[in-house]
């Protein structure tokens, strides 16, 4: 795409120390994989936060965590959060929202994560929200993919994907997607890999800890790694 | 598509001159049906019809009513509204796939009607991307590497599927802009409740 050449790689190298994560391309979208309460999410806005930190701009979708909760946690991952680089689109279906606790970050809601058509809307104003405060690239995570499996089917949640991951390749973006590798059956974990560039798989050590391993964004499968 | 093959686009525009001129521009390239208001359009509209124009400012139902009865039928047609200014409003959570502001030009006219016929197209495409993938699946989850490794039946799956991706960003460009994104997402929602 043309507005993709001109920018720079995106180097993730910091939060996890992979070579085949020091030059991501711009548009790509990657799939963080594996079982319940492995770190996914912590991964996903860690991240993020990285992002921040190097000026890039920052989109949640969230399905779990509310729209306040979110940029709280972002405050304290990035002390000196400026709250116009952040967009949160909030799809639990619930109001309320507290709107000291948002200050200046771009918050949207979205009546349930079945509805795609809304939380397009929502990245659509979150990525000119943040174009307007000028970033010209930043991350979008989306978390989790498992919940938006369970309110529409594995055809509508891969073909989203597809489509977001589009969009996202035109504004210079990277997206990473949590997946709970525990809760969907083979079958349709294969698919919705299909909708990405890349993925990330983690899984708890056998000694303890965490380790993870990064498939499909540069050459073959790398080993496990601690993390 | 109906008998004709062509794409099918529906006008419906309450001042016939105005309609007339549209249909003189469109009907080379498309089969052109024509509705004077909203009930009127509403009763031409079936699935073999691909793109409505719908003008916004009619005597009886609204073009905004209209749109909102086209929706719930689920036909998966793009709306294009006709306005008389700029709308001032976010069409996109209206519910319409693109605007046209008044006086339109036949080139705007064609540009408009190409773009959303395209997305349907990506639709249809994505479709079949997706069954491809989920055969492709199916296969792994059910088969051993050495077994995959062996079949010319998955052989030949990956290597569509990997066309048929390239296909997907290259030929149609990808998602360019804001309402070409919505409107896609749009169009899964709609696949899914049929």
């Amino acid at each position: 795409m043309k507005t993709t050449e001109r920018q720079t790689m995106y180097d993730l190298t910091s939060v996890l120390e992979f070579d085949a994560l020091s030059e991501v391309r711009p548009g790509s979208s990657i799939l963080i994989s594996g079982p319940a309460m492995s770190g996914k999410e912590r991964l996903a806005y860690d991240i993020l936060a990285d992002g921040l930190d190097k000026g890039d701009g920052a989109v949640v979708v969230t399905t779990g965590d509310g729209a306040g909760s979110v940029v709280e946690e972002f405050r304290s991952l990035v002390p000196d959060l400026d709250g116009s680089q952040l967009g949160v689109i909030d799809c639990r279906g619930e109001g309320g929202t507290d709107e000291e606790a948002i200050g200046n970050a771009h918050a949207h809601h979205v009546s349930s994560p079945g509805d795609l058509t809304g939380i397009g809307i929502g990245i659509t104003k979150a990525l000119e929200g943040l174009h307007n405060a000028g970033n010209e690239q930043g991350r979008l995570a989306l978390v989790s993919l498992s919940t938006m499996l369970t309110y529409t089917d594995k055809k509508t949640v891969f073909k989203f994907c597809h489509v977001l991951s589009s969009r996202l390749d035109s504004a210079g973006y990277i997206g990473v997607f949590t997946i709970d590798s525990g809760a969907h059956d083979d079958q349709t974990l294969q698919v919705i890999k299909q909708a990405f560039d890349g993925m990330i798989d983690v899984r708890d050590a056998e000694g303890g800890g965490r380790e993870a391993r990064v498939l499909g964004l540069a050459g073959e499968p790398t080993d496990w790694q601690d993390i | 598509m109906s008998d004709s093959d062509l794409p099918v686009v529906l006008i419906v525009e309450d001042e016939p001159d105005v309609a007339e001129t549209y249909k003189l521009w469109l009907q080379q390239e498309y089969e052109v049906r024509m509705a004077q208001n909203g009930d009127e359009g509403l009763e031409q509209l079936d699935a073999d019809v691909d793109v409505v124009l719908l003008d916004r400012m009619m005597p009886g139902l609204s073009g905004d009513e209209v749109l909102e009865r086209i929706r719930e039928r689920n036909l998966g047609c793009r709306v294009a509204m006709v306005t008389a200014v700029e709308p001032d409003f976010d069409i996109l959570e209206m519910g319409f796939d693109a605007y046209l502001s008044k006086p339109i030009r036949s080139e705007q006219l064609h540009e408009t009607v190409d773009n959303l016929l395209d997305r349907s197209e990506y639709d249809s495409l994505l479709q079949e991307y997706y069954a491809l993938v989920e055969k492709q699946a199916t296969l792994e989850a059910t088969k051993s590497s050495a077994e995959l490794a062996e079949s010319d039946q998955y052989d030949e799956l990956t290597q569509r599927v990997v066309e048929m991706r390239d296909d997907l960003s290259e030929t149609l460009g990808g998602i360019e802009d804001d309402s070409d994104f919505i409107a896609t997402l749009r169009g899964l929602s709609d696949d899914e409740d049929n």
